[in-house]
């Protein structure tokens, strides 16, 4: 469907100085050298991959952790070198990358802007000092108002904040004062993720020996609604579940994501989905090193996405954004007019006021956005 | 001496546990029946059902020789089911022997069941054979177990056998007081043949096989039998003892235990408690104590996927083949669709044909609430036996209704007596008698409605008395009751497969217990679920569950889509399992939550 469009591209850096309790994600305590080992396997992976991307477009970057701002000085400018003289990249390349306001410095945001990051988002999650420290993030009330400060001093165009709901121990007031303080900063994007526990994590382990206890649906879902409202009055338009963007601020590099258009992953694990193929690196940094000596490919898993796949990717990824499905490229691409197989859900779903047809787009309704993920299980 | 005085024909009785299985295959082994090397644990219990639970079902007996003071003896084991369901073909079983081994645990004692079963052979006028097991067990009480014998079941045990069914030790004793104590058989080859089926079965090569014990006379290939309660006739095709394979011989004779195949085509034709004797020269009178297997439990059971009905058919047809007792008939659910109607013996028996529907056929299936037939009678007289509480006559049109009544017998140690009079008071129970067996143990009697009884009345009674009670009852006739239909509306619409006909006087608490408990079981949906116990248009109880609030508003990080893809579609399995009831989703549990509701 939207082969033809320029490609987005993702590194990883799965470095950090202390992993977040409730991070489930792939990072190493950071040392200078096997941040130099990294970055050498990186250069080696894209000049094992970049043959195959010969005549393909990019334009976006996402340099993405970990905490891509504790490396040391110079990586992400040399990274940023080797991108662009190994791809080919559209004019307007959206260049992204994600910070830690604990490791974000004055020295780093020159060296990211020379190398042309062009949109920066901050790992904000909450205001509570005392909340982020309960769940081990390494970062103070007074680094977040520090980063914001050099932002904003530099008239940097283009900034996201993360935001996280349903922390432990997280109140509706702590949630509405980090979204007024974004507000009141003027980002351009801002991304609400609700906090999801995953096995493995401190916080499993805290919320399952009854240290910690988890927030109920119910309040979350009563947040995010109440986050909705308030990013509405401020001009924000949600065009995605969890993104929330200024109008033409939204991010190219995430919509890719929901709209099926090929990206690129580099580093351990990152993900890619190239002409219908869906692969991905190992998650372990050795590994991914060693292969990379050796001069392998570092791909851990690689699937084909048979049409009941794509099927099911179409309706789960479509319903999340504002845009909605489809429904004409959705016959013409699955031959099946989902208002006829799917007709009792859908009826049904309709007359409760959960999904909408407009303009030959099916889509979930303003105030169910939220529980969208049930809607959509009903309807695979 | 003759072929009968080598004869002994005896069973094992013992509490759940107390190893009676495992000294049957020592027997078998000890006597070289069955080769250590072909011994499979338990092999009497031929079930995979039968080896996890710990129970027997399905008889198999065996033909053992043993050599005693240089005589060759023909030891018959015959083996008893082991719960309250099948005390019929236990009492069958027993009627076939004269003797029966008593099991005692060592470490444990006497047990409820061992007095249940106990009573029951001392009811069939056999000797009874102490044998005190696990005497290996470092907590072993053996002079503790004999007198414990001696007091509450009054036999004398100073000759008891101490053995270890597990190591073996000292299994010639049993195998030698079987020989000295348990009679021979005292009947007549010369007289015409009087056999009693104690249990049958279907091979697909023999067509239905009765388990017989030959009383007097003697039958051969090619005799013509009679089954005298079903009074079929048919011509013998092969005869033989079981080794514990089946074997063939030349003939049976008086006192002999055996098989008779005559090529019959059901074993509904071959029934636990026929007399079989000859055609041409047949006795006046059958054995006593043949009863017809008669269904007191009834439920639905339907296809979780409906596209699987022809093959529950096949399953329940193949079923039937060899347990005559299981009855089905079509029956069309709006909630479940195509499925049928059953009938069991008991409460066991319909778990254990569920559970062999499910492991052996392979076939995922939803059960409704068991009910029990009653008679309707309507305002013009007319008589309905309803099993299912969809067939019930419109309330208005109802004259009276009346429900099976059972003689309850419970026994129960002293200290556990107020809980259970309790619960039998609660269960609409009778008080008839009360009788002390001895200075701990109580015999209680009640009448009480079948319908308090099938639900969960047996748990109950093991968890109050913490397994010491035994209970047993009989059907003794049918009571006018005031019954009505519940029905349970979800979002509105009548689930008919949740209906359930109850006592008036409970209606309320059920319902409301029943909607607490749905509550429960049924997952949230998007949107607000009422549910609502109603009994002739009047909604008596009413629980509603709120419209689901819940969703993972994850990130698909680094593009990861196939793992929210994966949980999607996870999520979508999950609902596979639901049945679809307009527009709510049930799992296949929220009907079997009916069955084990706690008041």
């Amino acid at each position: 469907m939207v082969k033809n469009k320029p490609m987005g591209l993702y590194v990883h850096i799965p470095f950090c100085s202390k992993k977040c309790d409730y991070c489930d994600f792939v990072s190493y305590s950071m040392n200078k050298k096997a941040q130099q080992q990294y970055l050498d396997a990186l250069f080696s992976e894209i000049d094992l991959v970049k043959r195959q991307y010969i005549g393909k477009t990019f334009d976006s970057i996402y340099i993405g952790g970990g905490t891509p701002s504790i490396v040391y000085e110079g990586f992400i400018a040399g990274l940023a070198r080797k991108l662009f003289s190994s791809f080919h990249f559209a004019e307007k390349t959206e260049f992204t990358i994600e910070i830690n306001p604990a490791s974000f410095t004055k020295e780093k945001f020159f060296e990211y802007v020379q190398a042309g990051i062009n949109r920066i988002s901050v790992g904000v999650q909450c205001l509570d000092s005392k909340l982020l420290a309960l769940h081990g993030r390494l970062q103070s009330l007074e680094n977040i108002k520090g980063t914001f400060d050099i932002l904003r001093n530099s008239q940097f165009p283009n900034v996201n904040g993360d935001l996280m709901i349903g922390l432990p121990g997280q109140t509706r007031s702590s949630v509405l004062k980090t979204v007024k303080f974004l507000i009141k900063n003027k980002v351009k994007h801002i991304s609400t993720y609700g906090l999801q526990v995953e096995k493995g994590t401190m916080t499993f382990d805290k919320i399952r020996r009854g240290k910690f206890k988890s927030i109920p649906d119910k309040k979350t879902v009563s947040w995010y609604n109440k986050i909705y409202k308030l990013l509405k009055k401020n001009d924000y338009i949600r065009y995605e579940i969890s993104n929330f963007a200024k109008p033409g601020f939204e991010s190219k590099h995430n919509s890719k994501y929901w709209d099926e258009t090929n990206y690129l992953g580099l580093g351990v694990p990152s993900h890619s989905f190239v002409d219908g193929y869906r692969f991905y690196n190992t998650k372990r940094l050795d590994t991914y090193i060693d292969a990379m000596n050796d001069g392998k490919s570092a791909v851990y898993s690689k699937e084909y996405l048979s049409k009941a796949n794509r099927r099911t990717e179409r309706i789960m990824l479509s319903l999340r954004t504002i845009r909605g499905l489809d429904l004409e490229q959705f016959e013409q691409d699955f031959n099946e007019n989902l208002l006829v197989s799917r007709k009792d859900q859908i009826d049904l779903l309709i007359s409760k006021n959960m999904l909408k047809i407009e303009d030959g787009y099916l889509k979930v309704t303003d105030k169910h956005f939220y529980v969208s993920n049930s809607i959509i299980v009903s309807l695979i | 001496m003759s072929r009968q005085d080598k004869i002994r024909n005896f069973c094992i009785v013992a509490h759940i546990d107390h190893g009676k299985s495992t000294l049957a295959d020592r027997l078998m082994e000890h006597t070289n029946t069955v080769s250590k090397r072909d011994m499979e644990e338990q092999l009497l219990d031929s079930m995979d059902i039968e080896r996890e639970r710990g129970i027997t079902i399905k008889l198999t007996p065996a033909t053992m020789k043993y050599t005693c003071n240089g005589e060759e003896y023909t030891l018959n084991l015959i083996d008893t089911p082991g719960h309250v369901d099948f005390s019929y073909e236990v009492s069958r079983s027993l009627a076939a022997c004269e003797g029966a081994i008593l099991v005692v645990d060592a470490s444990q004692g006497v047990q409820a069941q061992t007095l249940a079963n106990v009573y029951l052979a001392l009811d069939a006028n056999l000797e009874i054979i102490p044998v005190i097991n696990k005497v290996d067990l470092p907590s072993a009480d053996i002079p503790g177990t004999k007198k414990e014998i001696e007091d509450i079941i009054g036999i004398p045990c100073d000759e008891a056998c101490e053995i270890s069914a597990k190591t073996g030790l000292n299994i010639n004793t049993v195998l030698d007081a079987v020989v000295k104590y348990v009679p021979a058989p005292k009947g007549d080859s010369s007289k015409p043949l009087k056999a009693l089926i104690f249990d049958s079965y279907y091979d697909s090569y023999k067509g239905a096989v009765s388990m017989v014990r030959i009383f007097d006379g003697q039958v051969k290939v090619g005799d013509e039998i009679l089954f005298m309660q079903t009074k079929k006739s048919f011509v013998v095709t092969e005869v033989g003892v079981y080794k514990p394979q089946a074997v063939e011989t030349d003939c049976l004779k008086a006192g002999e235990v055996g098989y008779i195949a005559a090529s019959i085509k059901t074993v509904s034709d071959t029934k636990v408690g026929d007399t079989i004797t000859l055609k041409n020269n047949p006795i006046d009178k059958a054995l006593d104590g043949y009863k017809e297997a008669t269904s007191v439990v009834f439920c639905g059971i339907f296809p979780l996927d409906g596209d699987k009905y022809q093959e529950l058919n096949d399953a329940l047809e193949k079923l039937k083949l060899n347990d005559a007792s299981i009855h089905f008939t079509k029956e069309t659910s709006l909630a479940l669709g195509h499925g049928f109607r059953c009938g069991f013996l008991g409460l066991l028996h319909m778990e254990i044909i569920t559970e062999r529907l499910e492991r052996e056929f392979n076939l995922d299936i939803i059960t409704t609430s068991p009910s029990v037939e009653y008679k309707v009678y309507d305002n013009k007289g007319k008589e309905y036996d309803v099993t299912n509480p969809t067939e019930m006559p419109p309330l208005p049109t109802i004259q009276k209704m009346e429900e099976p009544i059972v003689k309850m017998e419970i026994i129960t140690p002293k200290d556990y007596l107020g809980g259970i009079m309790d619960l039998c008071a609660d269960r609409r129970g009778v008080y008839l008698d009360m009788q002390y067996i001895d200075a701990n143990r109580t015999k209680l009697i009640y009448t009480m409605p079948l319908n308090e009884i099938v639900y969960d009345f047996f748990d109950k009674i093991k968890s109050i008395s913490k397994g010491y009670a035994s209970m047993d009852y009989e059907l003794s006739g049918y009571n006018e009751s005031d019954l009505v239909k519940m029905d349970i509306l979800l979002n509105g619409e009548i689930c008919d497969a949740l209906s359930i006909i109850v006592h008036k006087d409970k209606a309320y608490a059920r319902g409301r217990a029943l909607c607490e408990k749905l509550k429960t079981v049924i997952p949230r949906h998007l949107f607000e679920i009422p549910i609502q116990a109603v009994i002739g248009g009047k909604v008596i109880a009413r629980e509603t569950i709120s419209a689901m609030r819940k969703d993972v508003l994850a990130k698909c990080y680094g593009g990861d889509v196939t793992r929210k893809r994966k949980l999607l579609e996870k999520q979508k399995e999950g609902k596979k399992r639901m049945r679809r009831l307009g527009s709510v989703e049930l799992p296949s549990e929220a009907f079997v939550t009916i069955l084990k509701l706690d008041d």
